[in-house]
């Protein structure tokens, strides 16, 4: 048996995570409600993401469902829970690349950190893989490079 | 005096005096990837030791360099405001430099002019090297070019943490450097402090030689 994730959200009340996806075979589309339980505004969301990834009865419909992005519901859902609004917390995710992230505490940067990690993932290129290659080199130089719009002729110690 | 300058007492710097124990610092903004480069140049080797108050994670590493083998503790740092006071731990007695910025995010290009200044400042001499990573989010960054490190004569590489390209061979070259710096430091200070060192222990008794001592070391242009 096999299905295919189509989306993934979040229900405020009660708690649960939403999932669509296509039953493989038959080609229906289904909607599942899974309850979170036991999740407090004080819970670990990466825990508790990572338990409901492993659990017996949700796990072959949450396969195509990374674990970041159920980190991010749980979020979403605590931040509800300490009654913070959607919008707070979909901007706490949200990169924008001119933000200085050093001035963040530790838990904003972590939601970015998460953000980032997504891309990560899907680039990676692991030991196990077939095409590893440890010592991976890439050669860029190039006779004519093109003058990068980050270097402005005002700049000093640029 | 100067054995304060970032004194960290679970971690004893005066090893990186001796000959086989090499200190390079990873530089750079909030996730910029460091940690990432950290752990894909070691592998299995990645075993960090965390100093969460210190905002610092220690990494081991031993390596063949010419004929010798050398340990080499990869420090690396935190780039959030708040531990700024812990910058001078940082640069205390690092043999090479290793700046990374995001090639996603241009702040953090532009903050490398202020890392490299401070860098300069307890560290005139040291190998450093500036790190463009995350090409792996787009590729057409690697047809510009980035000037900053060009300007101060620093090598530059495009590199990924994520597939890997270049992090190796960046991580070589620069323990190679560090090495080779080690056994020939043209940092004036590091000199000084050696000599103030030595001083101390012949003159550990007497005060007011060791005062006078500390002012030169806090003026070194007036030697």
């Amino acid at each position: 048996m096999s299905f295919e994730a189509k989306r993934c959200g979040v229900q405020f009340s009660p708690p649960a995570i939403v999932l669509i996806y296509e039953h493989k075979e038959t080609k229906h589309v289904r909607k599942r409600i899974i309850p979170v339980r036991n999740f407090s505004k004080y819970s670990d969301y990466s825990m508790a993401a990572e338990r409901l990834k492993n659990h017996t009865r949700h796990r072959d419909y949450l396969e195509g469902v990374s674990q970041s992005q159920l980190e991010k519901l749980h979020i979403i859902l605590r931040d509800h829970m300490q009654g913070l609004s959607l919008e707070h917390s979909l901007a706490s995710f949200r990169l924008d690349p001119d933000e200085d992230l050093n001035k963040l505490d530790d838990k904003e940067l972590a939601r970015k950190k998460g953000q980032m990690d997504e891309l990560f993932e899907k680039n990676r290129r692991q030991k196990d893989d077939p095409d590893f290659v440890y010592d991976l080199e890439k050669d860029f130089t190039k006779p004519t490079q093109e003058k990068c719009s980050w270097d402005d002729v005002s700049d000093d110690g640029f | 005096m100067a054995g304060d300058v970032g004194s960290i007492p679970e971690l004893d710097q005066k090893k990186y005096d001796s000959d086989e124990q090499v200190k390079i610092i990873c530089l750079g903004d909030s996730a910029v990837g460091k940690s990432k480069l950290m752990e894909r140049f070691l592998m299995d080797e990645y075993r960090p030791q965390q100093l969460s108050t210190y905002a610092l994670t220690l990494y081991k590493h031993t390596a063949t360099v010419g004929n010798k083998t050398v340990a080499i503790d990869f420090w690396d740092t935190a780039g959030q405001e708040r531990f700024q006071s812990m910058h001078p731990s940082y640069y205390h007695k690092a043999h090479a430099c290793i700046m990374v910025f995001d090639v996603q995010r241009k702040v953090t290009y532009k903050n490398l002019a202020s890392w490299y200044k401070e860098l300069r400042e307890y560290r005139p001499e040291i190998p450093c090297c500036v790190v463009a990573n995350k090409i792996d989010a787009d590729l057409k960054v690697t047809q510009r070019s980035f000037n900053f490190g060009k300007k101060q004569g620093l090598p530059f590489y495009f590199v990924s943490a994520a597939d890997g390209t270049n992090v190796v061979k960046m991580f070589r070259e620069m323990i190679k450097r560090a090495v080779d710096y080690k056994q020939n430091p043209s940092d004036f200070m590091d000199e000084v402090l050696q000599e103030l060192e030595n001083f101390d222990l012949e003159k550990k008794e007497d005060n007011s030689e060791a005062d006078e001592v500390g002012l030169k070391a806090e003026s070194p242009e007036s030697v």
